[in-house]
This record gives structure tokens, sequence and C-alpha cells, in this order.
């Protein structure tokens, strides 16, 4: 099971993805709320695994993948994505995201999606 | 899937502020602030309601939050601009979701019935003359791979879920993953309709790769992508037209994002928590109890003179002065809160009635307890939409009197010494005394002779009289039914006063004064018929010692003559029962009107924690709440408004 960092702007969105994430037996071990956040926190934590919301404030998460790619080119994200943004995500995986969820989430998918991505 | 009324109060609390933000964006967006930031903002907040909403399966407000993305995605791209019309729409729509969120916030759902129309009018203006540069961005153009260099070449044949949410995104995931390990020389159909979706059932990738059938397995079986097929392919063609994509080198990123990142990173060092209010609540009755026995334990004390329990008191003393200051600290809110909703009400009454409005607002940041704000939100509008409504004039009227044509309106908050001091300030008509002077007459609030000799100032204090209304028609902005009255009826009940000042046809001013937090008084203790109460300070206007003599009857009433002032005397008989009469007397203000009671003894000045009266003993006359000072006794807090 992963050591996971949650990146989202909303608390809401956060705690229903924690839950989920740790239902299915991982570890979150940190919470971002915005991109610049999430540089900063994973470069702190070094999670095995970036959930990452794609709007939010201040660095979107396009941007914030980039960031944490170049810091880390091994680094595992999945963008948390909803219908209508195929284009945002395409981008997203071109710049080396390794997975997607698409909101609302179903825990069986989000679960599956992350179990695959930690193990590939 | 889930227990939603676990995660309802964190729905309501971020889709309130994302709300908030949609509206106060749209109006910057409409006084023609920054566009592209609000713009922005718009789209962000519609898209996490959206997504919250999904996730709770609020689908009426879903669907309206995505028909608004929908919109700020086209006006973000450019093909669309906002109009006016849009706007109202819009404002609309954000209408419909605060409703929602009511409703949601009420343990309810919100149904598809207040919505339906405006997602359809939102599409209607999404749909209407869609530009032709639609086409999907492909931005891959074919170009010839390499030969292939020797290594084992594989045929793989897979299938993408058909309940994927996006398999274009799917199937350029694993087209992109199976990258990592070889080369991909051809897909069928090619990876351009892949990666556009445009696909149905298996599709074919032969790739050549050293990984081996087992890495290759590993990949192509990932989340929502099966394989149907691997087989070992023989021949390598010559040339095969490939698809290369444009992904970028892990290494080649931007990097003034990167730098910007972290710089950011250093000045974000204020770190916020979320607490639920009644737990606030709570923590605060804990506090004023630690206050209370502390008074006790004082009192304990000084009847045993222990040096080392008092050096120990002391201690005790301190961090409870200091946890109380930290608990007042931690309920003072800035105003800002219920600043923010009031452009929007001047927008509304503005373009109601044809007025043209320019709002400004000072010193939301100034700080009042929380528990204050509630009860400060219906006077504000209120004053508010009166301003716009009744004072300011339209542009053709404003013109002919020589002011320019938008009139302004000004709100500004401040501390001052003690008390939070708002103003609300108009450059509109004003209130012509003379017009008050008829109509205080005609009222009967006056009788004509009293009429002729009042003051300005007396004419302008009757606006707060029930029934007092200067509008000649109600109106359905303002004339609800509430007239100043209630408004100044609330601001007592908060303890604050309120005060106008109007100059016609220059404009009309409220000011607010108010204790920047009612749960902690300074209060004079007295003795009434021997029992003890308090008396708040700021109602206190002095102590004086009369004679018997000095006591007229006039009709019901007693009197006394004090320093040229004939006041009235209360004996609060009917609180504290019959008494022979002292010769001390407390005379109390409220709002320029004095009176005066008589009371056994003065024993100080303390400051004190209130309690409302508990529910059960309900609503008491005269009564504004309890105190318990440090022997434990419990004594009530006179309300000084019912007496004056």
């Amino acid at each position: 099971m992963g050591r996971i960092l949650i990146v989202d702007d909303t608390m809401f969105m956060r705690t229903l993805l924690k839950n989920i994430l740790f239902s299915g037996g991982h570890d979150i071990v940190g919470e971002a709320a915005d991109g610049v956040e999430a540089l900063a926190r994973y470069q702190e934590l070094k999670p095995d695994l970036v959930t990452m919301d794609i709007v939010m404030p201040k660095v979107n998460g396009i941007e914030a993948l980039k960031a944490i790619k170049a810091a880390d080119p091994s680094a595992k994200i999945i963008m948390c994505t909803a219908v209508g943004q195929e284009q945002m995500v395409k981008l997203a995986v071109k710049s080396g995201a390794k997975g997607y969820i698409v909101k609302p989430f179903q825990a069986p998918k989000v679960l599956e999606e992350v179990k695959n991505v930690l193990s590939a | 899937m889930f227990d939603e009324e676990a995660y309802r109060k964190l729905f309501v609390e971020e889709s309130r502020e994302n709300h908030e933000n949609i509206v106060n964006n749209l109006l910057a967006l409409e006084n023609g602030d920054d566009q592209q930031t609000a713009i922005d903002e718009i789209f962000r907040s519609a898209h996490t309601l959206k997504g919250m909403s999904a996730s709770m399966g609020f689908d009426a407000m879903e669907h309206l939050c995505h028909s608004m993305e929908d919109v700020f995605s086209l006006i973000r791209s450019g093909r669309r601009e906002v109009t006016a019309s849009l706007t109202d729409l819009l404002l609309t729509c954000t209408d419909a979701i605060e409703e929602m969120l009511d409703a949601i916030e009420a343990g309810g759902v919100p149904s598809d019935e207040q919505s339906g129309s405006l997602v359809h009018e939102l599409r209607a203006f999404a749909e209407e003359g869609e530009p032709v540069d639609q086409k999907a961005s492909c931005d891959a153009d074919p170009e010839p791979a390499g030969e292939g260099d020797g290594h084992p070449v594989y045929t793989l044949t897979v299938a993408v879920d058909p309940s994927s949410t996006m398999k274009d995104v799917r199937a350029m995931l694993l087209l992109q993953n199976l990258e990592e390990i070889g080369t991909i020389l051809s897909t069928v159909p090619s990876r351009e309709l892949l990666e556009d979706g445009k696909f149905d059932g298996p599709f074919e990738i032969l790739i050549e790769s050293e990984a081996g059938e087992d890495a290759l397995r590993t990949i192509a079986s990932g989340t929502e992508i099966s394989l149907l097929d691997l087989s070992f392919a023989q021949s390598v063609p010559a040339v095969i037209p490939v698809m290369t994509g444009d992904a970028q080198p892990p290494g080649q990123i931007p990097e003034p994002q990167v730098q910007r990142a972290v710089k950011a990173e250093k000045n974000r060092e204020i770190k916020n928590i979320r607490v639920d209010i009644q737990r606030l609540d709570r923590m605060m009755n804990l506090v004023e109890d630690l206050v209370i026995n502390r008074g006790r334990l004082e009192q304990i004390a000084k009847r045993h003179g222990i040096k080392e329990f008092d050096e120990a008191l002391n201690m005790i003393g301190r961090s409870v002065s200091d946890l109380q200051n930290l608990m007042m600290g931690i309920r003072m809110m800035p105003l800002e809160r219920i600043f923010n909703r009031l452009p929007r009400v001047v927008r509304d009454v503005a373009n109601h009635d044809g007025k043209e409005v320019e709002f400004f607002i000072e010193g939301g940041e100034t700080e009042l307890d929380r528990g204050m704000m509630d009860g400060l939100t219906d006077p504000l509008l209120h004053i508010i939409r009166n301003a716009v409504n009744h004072g300011i004039e339209t542009p053709e009227v404003r013109a002919a009197s020589g002011k320019p044509p938008k009139g302004s309106l000004r709100l500004t908050a401040r501390r001052d010494k003690d008390n939070v001091i708002i103003e609300i300030e108009d450059d509109g008509a004003g209130i012509d005394p003379e017009i008050l002077r008829k109509k205080a007459v005609s009222k009967g609030l006056m009788t004509p002779e009293a009429a002729a000799n009042a003051t300005k100032d007396e004419l302008v204090g009757l606006l707060f009289e029930p029934g007092f209304s200067t509008a000649e028609t109600v109106t359905d902005i303002s004339g609800r039914g509430v007239g100043l009255d209630v408004v100044k009826k609330t601001i007592e009940s908060l303890k604050g006063t309120i005060k106008v000042e109007t100059e016609s046809g220059r404009g009309t001013k409220f000011e607010l004064v108010l204790p920047p937090t009612m749960a902690i008084i300074d209060v004079m203790m007295v003795h009434i018929n021997g029992m003890r109460c308090a008396i708040p300070i700021s109602n206190v206007v002095e102590v004086a010692q009369t004679r018997m003599e000095a006591i007229h009857r006039i009709g019901n009433t007693e009197a006394i003559l004090l320093r040229d002032q004939t006041l009235p005397l209360h004996r609060l008989e009917e609180m504290f029962g019959r008494a022979e009469m002292s010769e001390t007397l407390v005379v109390l203000q409220n709002n320029d009107r004095r009176c005066c009671i008589a009371v056994d003894t003065v024993d100080g000045q303390q400051e004190v924690v209130v309690k409302p009266l508990s529910r059960i003993a309900g609503n008491c006359r005269g009564i504004s709440g309890i105190t318990i000072p440090g022997d434990g006794d419990v004594v009530p807090v006179l309300d000084v408004n019912t007496m004056v």
C-alpha cells in the first residue's frame, strides 16, 4: 500500500478522497490545497503517489504536475478530473501523469487506478 | 457510496465560499476590473462546485454549475463575450445556487425545478452561433518513425472498458506507458484516432520492445484496459508510419514555474484550521465557567490567607485571563464576511430603480464577535437598500441638481477605542425636515405646535419611530413592512446605538456604534431592596444622592428634579418588591433619554461575563441576562432599554 499526497483546493474533496484511499489501506501522508503547496509538500514528504486536482487557485494542477516531474521525474501522479476535461487530462498525460480518476469518485475505480499506478 | 451526511456541512461551507467568489467576480467583471482574473476565478469556482455537488449526488446543482462552467469555458477561450444580459442570467443562477445551498443545509436535496430553465438558457447561450474552431485540437502530426533496430516486435490487441469515462485518455495513457518500455511502430486505428477517442471496440498496437512479454502484459492490463491478445510478430516492417506524440521529455520542464512555486512557499506561513462554531461556543462557555470559578477561589483564598495557595492562584488567574482574551480573539471575525454580500444588493436595487451607484467599502477587516455578525446583517441590508432606493436619485434628477449622475454610497467600518463604528453614507437627496414635520403631525406623533417647534434632530429621530416611513410609495425592494424602528431595535439588542444625520439635497449618513463583543461587559453592581443586580456601565450616567422632598408625583409616575432636569424615577418594585425608599439614585441613559432608579447601595464596578437567560426561563422583560460574580451568586443584569 502506498504513501499518498492528496492535492485539491477543497477540503470536501480531500476528505472524500482521503476516506476512500484510507479504506483501501493507503497511508495519507499529506494534503495540499494548491499547486504551490503541492510541490513543497512533495519535496518534503516524497510520497509514493500524488492525486492532483486540475483546477486550483494560484498554480493549477498541470503546472504543479510539471513542477513535481521536473523535481522528480519518477514521481507518480494521478489526475483528478471531471467529464469535459479530456483536453486538460491529455495535456497532463503528455506532461507525465500516470493515471486519472473521474469525479464523482467511485471508490472501487479510484482504488483500482491507485493500485495499478503504484504497482507499475 | 458514502455517508453523505458526514460531508454535508463541509460541502455547504466550501460551496458558499465558492458561490460568493462567483458573485463577487461577476460584479468585478461588470465593473470592468481585471477581466481575465475574474473570468478564471468564476470558471474555477463553477468547476469546483460542479465537482463537489456531483460527489454529493445533488444533480440539479451539478447540472447548473456544469452549464455555468461551459459558458465560462467559452468566454475564457474568447469565443463568447460577457454581456449585460448574460451577467443577469448568471446572477440569477447564483441565486438559484444559494437557494439550493440553503435547502441542502436544511437537510434537503435541491430539485431541478428551480434550475432546469436556467440550464436551458445557459445552454442556449453556449450553443448559439458556435464558431468553427471547435475541431478537437490535435497537435501531433504523423511523421515517419525510425526503423526497428533489431528488438523483438509484438502485436497487442487491447480493449478499453466501454464504461470508461474518458476512453481517449485511457488509450493515450496506455500508449504512453508502453512507450516507456519500447517503440510503438503502428496502431490500428491510427494513434491520432485513438487519442481522440474515435474508436469502437478493440485496437491493435505493433510495438518493438526488449522488455519481454510480462512487462507488456502488466502495462496492457491497467485500469479499464484489458489485453485480449499478445503475439510475437516476426518481421519488422521497413518503414511504418507512426505517431510519436509530443510528450515532453521529463527533464525539460519550464524552469520559472518551479522557482515561482518554491518562492511562494516561503511566504506561506499562516496555517488555518476550520472549527465548528458550536464547538467554539462550547469552549467559550467553559472559559467563562473558569473565569467565574477563579473568582470563587479568590474569595475562598482571601478567607484563609495561605501564601502558597495565593501564589498558585495568581498563576492560574493569569492563565485564565490570557485564555479568555485568546478566546475572545478567536471569536472575532472580519466584517468582510457580511460586507461581501452587499455589492450585489446595491447592484440589484440600483438596476431595479434605474439608478447608477458607485459602492465603496472600507475597513472590511475590522473585527467583530461572530455572535453579533448574524444580527447585523439585516439592519445593514435594510439601510443599504434604503440608501439606494430612497436616498440616491436617478441620474437625470442628479444631473439637474448639478451632481455627478453616478451616486456614491460609502460603507466604512473602523475600530474606535472600545467600539466598532460602521457608517453608511450616501450623497443622495437626504431627508427634508419639513416633510418630516408634516408627517409627524399627520401620523399623530406630534401636535402641530410641538412639530412647529421641534428641532431638526428631534424630527430626524422620528425616523426610528414605528410606522414612520418617509417614502411616498412602498416599493418591493425597501418597503417590506420593516421600518427603521426594527433596525434600531436590532442594533440595540446588540448593545449598540444608531444615529442618523441628513442634509436635504446633500445626502444621509447612518452611524452604528457597536461593542466588539457582547459576552464580557463592565457593569456596576448595586443592591436594590436587598437584592444584587448589575447595570451595564455603558448605560450609567451618574450616581446621585437625593432627598425625599425632591421626589414629585406626576400622574402615576414619580419624578425627581436633578440639576434642572426632570427625570422619571423607577423603583423597580415589580421586579424586586416594595422597599423603604432609599436616597441613592443611579441615573441611566439610553439613546439620549434618561431616567433614574432607586438603589440601596452601589457596590462597585466589575468586568463580568454575561450569559443569556436559558430557554427554560424564557424572555424576561427588564433582564438582559445573568452573570455570576466571584462569590458564585447569580445576579441579573438589568436591560436598561426597556426602562428608559
